[in-house]
């Protein structure tokens, strides 16, 4: 029990200084350029606006000072409203997410499903043309920069083909591309690994015995390979999970998919910084959340921390 | 515990290899030697851009827009990878465009190895607080979906050059730090670095001598790796408008301006985004060799 | 049971669901109708971006206007033939040469039940010339002196002094009218979130960069539209908006630029409509800012620009290069004036008599916004720079543009598309370029002088004097520099039955508009 708890919190201590780091980044970042009031403001703000705003951020206070009162506000999710929306950045946001959400564990639950077979197989039939084929496959998956791997699939499969629509959220086939694009790299991963994985444990010596004492090979695999293969492949997975969200913002800007990554580019585009600060925030607590709960999941699993 | 260089696998695990007495290993020797080369003829055409390409990359003709690959356009000119919509010349804008991958990739990789080496060797030196401090903060940053943080910067800051090579090279600098800090506390734990610094050896002294050449070939392999994370980096930047500002050609930018044309001229956005396929690919393989090659404990979990 | 056990049941079961799936998926998939002719009922649209505000008296972009004369009405419509017909007034007529009197229409409702009256259309006036209230109609009505409503059904408006172009001034924007009681009660904020005119369709919905979904308005005066709910979608990028027109999930989309013309019009189930624009694509100046404070720099400027070349290649022929600031198809269009030169060398020698140092002129642009916004503003630059002229493309987003233009506060010159509200250089140049105007950056005195007193005059042989002179003027110090006047394309389905308006007024009413019926 106590491994498991120094386990958890040390990762719960590394899940918060994440958010803090982000945070501190972002406020430095504001406050370099300048005076950061009339960034939080529409321009047609009327002085008393401007007035309470620069109150509210205490610019008139020294540095340190505020900077505390940014983590209070940032604290209790309050980044001001949006300009662009005239609603609380919060709340747009937070519109926006379902779709990211949507795509992001479309992408996931494909990715997963198509790699770790295909990296089963790969291993299994090691060599062979499908092991090569598949394998090759994966390093351009791999390699391939995600917005090019978009505009590759629209002009192929949309455009050329007119399978699929070219973008937009809608019916399921709005979802095909954009999932398959940001799935692509958590797929490749994910079934390279699989595939090393497997290998290194199918040489491993209780492996070798197993084959001797007669075992018919799928039986080894599935028996004692694969489980012990797991541990890897799922920490690798699971860490997938944040580059997705780092992806959606590619993915959603290349099929105009309205989503927190595309609306955190329009808003660059509209100087609608709170909101672009909400995002950046959102998207770390997120993924810093979601990392934690592998984390647990991997502490769980590891018969080294597990409690007994 | 996670890496940001993309998961790599090893050909072939090293027991197997050594059984083959190396055969494999002379392969990849070849393989990393062609990619070298690839990486080299690259940089030589991005240096020789001004005599290598066929037209200036930002003159326009509007007469030849949206043409074809052809040898002779409306303008009488050849375009063996056709215009874009202002009518400039694909060919000579994507060697220009090699220019900008090539420079701020290698300069964000120069300043990634500097800042992480520096903040890895002052966490194995000192140690306890300092130590623990730059460890978290490597750990929060690591895998993290920098590009997320990369937009908000730069939403701020504006695009510009310095502010990409900053921004792309502090996406990075983890990798050092952590193969400077294992190397420092590996010597600390010699007596003779004590002795050395008693007797007033200067510090940059012993990182030239004593560190350096240890994890030289291993800073190589980050180093590969991380170029490829840059370019593609810096293109997709570009292509999301953040980047390298038009009308300078970039590759990302190229990408860009040709969606609206993917169904009418689509070699605007599939040349350039080929190319850059291509070079990542290279690139980033040639590390994976090098890695087999010079030091297979780099592998990840 | 029979013999078949759970597993096969739910095997057949899945077997017929993805079998059903399958052949419900080519029609879920397909249109709703054949080409020619539909019985759907809603109308989707798609534009070039969002609007700003649906209040039209703040906003009088392209995109808003689509929206604003649907939801509002005014007292005189210009109707797709050019004339004014009778809207919310029935009759009007000059009752002594400075004097207005419009009869209203009886019986109309505004859509929250509330009954129009006289004191909606004074307090409509009166709000667009309030200083308080900053509208962007402010010099729609400068030669208005006041409006009277001495019955609930009359409006008698009285002029400075006496202006035959008042019932063309009224039929356009500016002159919408908004209701009293509802917009007084609920303060201009609110009014903008949910608005409430008389037009034929009614606010529902408004999702920011998404889609405005308004419903017929069943008790219109000129009868319900011909659909039940209409649906105008936000679609910036060009590549997805012109792809939904092809697979049919749009029934019209706008500033379709010339390149994809011929997609569309080659798509068996597409066509396209256009309408020579009454009004120019310009690149206004801000002429405050040197070093566009020089008249030299401005006339080296437009001699560099080749714009045959451009109509040509980036319009595919489809527009007619201007002259001056007047609209081809306006009243005192000189058709003896040349087009615009152009000469690189005279411009190269305008450009080192005038002093200029290299400084950095900025072109802001949108993408997509204005057909060719972006294209154009990149191939001005480049013929800038042949003639050593520090010129730079920025890109800006439409809602920035927008900003800009309320705060003046553009770095140099950005394109509009001044429309010719009254079919008369008054309502085009006169109005956004006089003193006070939305595009007051410069000032010349005699220039104004010219303006004011064609404003009023009756006297059309003067008038048509004074705008000569005034074109000298304009050419010489260039507030504007003029590079089109282009047709301005919409994509529609074949099942549509509708023809554009030369001044971006998207008619949706039953006169204008309607779906054909299979």
């Amino acid at each position: 029990m106590r491994a498991l708890l120094a386990f958890l919190g040390a990762r719960l201590t590394r899940a918060l200084v994440a958010v803090w780091l982000v945070s501190t980044v972002v406020f430095v970042v504001m406050r370099l350029s300048g005076d950061p009031v009339p960034l939080l403001l529409p321009p047609d703000a009327p002085r008393s606006e401007y007035a309470r705003v620069a109150k509210e951020l205490g610019t008139d206070r020294p540095l340190p000072v505020q900077y505390v009162v940014f983590l209070g506000h940032v604290a209790q999710a309050d980044f001001g409203r949006s300009i662009h929306f005239r609603e609380p950045a919060m709340r747009v946001v937070l519109g926006y997410l379902p779709a990211t959400a949507e795509l992001g564990l479309t992408a996931f639950v494909f990715a997963v499903l198509v790699a770790v077979p295909v990296g089963v197989i790969s291993a299994v039939r090691r060599n062979t043309l499908v092991d090569q084929a598949a394998m090759g496959v994966a390093l351009v998956g791999q390699s391939a920069p995600t917005f090019f791997l978009g505009i590759l699939f629209i002009l192929t499969l949309s455009l050329k083909a007119g399978l699929l629509p070219t973008s937009g959220r809608g019916d399921w086939t709005h979802l095909v591309l954009p999932a398959l694009t940001l799935g692509a790299f958590a797929m490749a991963s994910i079934a390279r690994l699989t595939r090393s994985a497997l290998l290194d444990v199918l040489r491993q010596d209780y492996v070798r015995t197993a084959r001797a004492k007669g075992l018919r090979e799928w039986r080894v695999v599935a028996k004692h390979a694969f489980r012990n293969a797991a541990i890897p492949v799922l920490t690798i997975t699971g860490l997938q999970l944040g580059t997705l969200l780092g992806g959606a913002v590619v993915t959603e800007t290349v099929f105009a998919w309205p989503g927190i990554g595309r609306l955190a580019i329009h808003s660059i585009y509209n100087r609608d910084y709170p909101v672009v600060q909400c995002v950046v925030f959102l998207s770390a607590v997120l993924f810093v959340a979601l990392n934690f709960f592998i984390e647990l999941v991997y502490g769980f699993l590891d018969p080294r921390i597990r409690p007994r | 515990m996670a890496s940001s260089i993309p998961v790599s696998v090893p050909a072939e695990a090293p027991a197997a290899e050594a059984a083959r007495g190396g055969r494999v290993a002379q392969r990849t020797r070849r393989l990393v030697a062609a990619g070298a080369v690839f990486v080299v003829l690259l940089t030589l055409m991005a240096a020789a851009a001004p005599w290598l390409a066929p037209q200036d990359p930002v003159r326009q003709s509007l007469r030849a827009r949206l043409a074809a690959p052809t040898l002779e356009a409306a303008d009488g000119r050849a375009h063996p990878l056709g215009t874009d919509h202002l009518g400039r010349d694909v060919l000579s804008r994507m060697i220009y465009g090699a220019r900008v991958s090539l420079l701020v990739g290698f300069a964000a990789v120069m300043v990634g190895g500097l800042v992480g080496a520096a903040l890895g060797i002052l966490a194995g030196y000192r140690g306890g607080w300092t130590d623990t401090v730059i460890m978290t903060v490597a750990d929060a940053q690591l895998a993290f979906p920098f590009i997320l943080l990369a937009i908000g910067i730069i939403a701020v800051l504006g695009p510009s050059f310095p502010t990409l090579v900053i921004v792309i090279g502090l996406s990075g600098w983890v990798d050092y730090a952590r193969v400077l800090r294992s190397q420092v506390l590996v010597l600390r734990s010699r007596e003779f670095v004590d002795a050395i610094l008693a007797l007033g050896g200067a510090v940059p002294r012993i990182v030239a001598r004593h560190i350096l050449p240890n994890v030289l070939s291993t800073l190589v392999v980050i180093a590969t790796l991380q170029l490829a994370r840059a370019i593609v980096l810096e293109a997709t930047l570009s292509f999301l408008g953040l980047g390298i500002q038009p009308p300078t050609p970039s590759w990302g930018g190229m990408i860009q301006e040709g969606r609206e044309y993917l169904d009418s001229a689509w070699w605007i956005s599939i040349f350039p985004g080929c190319l850059l396929l291509l070079t990542s690919l290279v690139v980033s393989r040639s590390g994976d060799w090098l890695r087999d090659l010079l030091d297979p404990t780099l592998r990840s979990e | 049971m029979s013999g078949l056990t759970r597993r096969e049941l739910l095997k057949a079961a899945g077997v017929a669901g993805v079998a059903g799936a399958a052949a419900a998926l080519p029609s879920a998939l397909a249109g709703p109708a054949g080409a020619q002719g539909t019985q759907k009922r809603e109308l989707v649209v798609a534009q070039g971006g969002d609007i700003s505000k649906f209040d039209p008296h703040y906003s009088t972009s392209a995109n808003d206007i689509r929206i604003s004369f649907n939801l509002f009405d005014n007292l005189i419509a210009r109707h797709p033939d050019g004339k004014l017909h009778p809207s919310l007034a029935t009759d009007w007529k000059l009752t002594n040469p400075t004097a207005w009197t419009f009869k209203l229409r009886q019986g109309v409702k505004w859509h929250n039940g509330d009954p129009f009256t006289s004191a909606d259309v004074k307090y409509s006036f009166e709000r667009t010339w309030d200083a308080k209230q900053n509208t962007r109609v402010s010099t729609v009505f400068t030669t208005v002196e006041k409006v009277e409503a001495p019955d609930a059904n009359t409006v008698v408006f009285t002029t400075k002094k006496p202006d035959p172009l008042l019932a063309a001034r009224v039929a356009f924007y500016g002159g919408q009218i908004v209701p009293k009681k509802y917009l007084e009660a609920v303060g201009n904020d609110a009014f903008n979130a949910k608005p409430v005119g008389t037009g034929p369709v009614k606010f529902v919905s408004w999702t920011k960069d998404d889609r405005i979904v308004l419903e017929a308005n069943p008790d219109y005066f000129g009868g319900k539209p011909d659909f039940d709910r209409f649906v105008m979608r936000a679609v910036p990028e060009m590549a997805p908006r012109v792809a939904g027109l092809l697979k049919g999930e749009v029934d019209i989309i706008t500033q379709l630029p010339p390149d994809q013309g011929e997609r569309v019009s080659g798509h068996p189930s597409t066509r396209v409509a256009g309408a020579l624009y009454a009004g120019l694509y310009v690149l206004a100046v801000n002429s405050k800012v040197p070093p566009l404070d020089n008249p030299l720099v401005k006339q080296a400027l437009s001699l560099a620009v080749d714009r045959d070349l451009i109509v040509k290649e980036l319009w595919r022929g489809r527009g007619i290069v201007p002259s001056g600031p007047i609209a081809k198809g306006d009243n005192h269009f000189d058709s003896s004036l040349p087009a615009l030169k152009y000469d690189p060398s005279q411009a190269r020698e305008r450009l080192k008599k005038s002093g200029y140092k290299g400084e950095e002129i900025v072109i802001e642009t949108t993408a997509a916004y204005m057909a060719n916004d972006k294209p154009m503003a990149e191939a001005v630059v480049a013929m800038w720079r042949d003639i050593g002229v520090n010129g730079k493309v920025e890109v800006v987003e439409y809602s920035v543009r927008a900003q800009k233009n309320r705060d003046r506060t553009f770095k140099g010159l950005w394109w509009s598309d001044p429309t010719s509200t009254l079919s008369d250089p008054d309502g085009m140049f006169w109005r956004l370029l006089s003193p006070g105007g939305p595009q007051d950056y410069w000032r010349h005195p005699r220039f104004d002088e010219l303006g004011e007193a064609a404003r009023f005059s009756v006297d059309e042989k003067f008038r048509g004097q004074a705008y000569k002179e005034m074109t000298k003027i304009f050419l010489e110090h260039l507030p504007w520099i003029p590079v089109i006047q282009p047709y301005e394309d919409y994509g529609l389905q074949k099942h549509v039955d509708w023809t554009p308006n030369p001044n971006q007024q998207f008619e949706i009413r039953r006169f204008a508009f309607k779906f054909r019926r299979a």
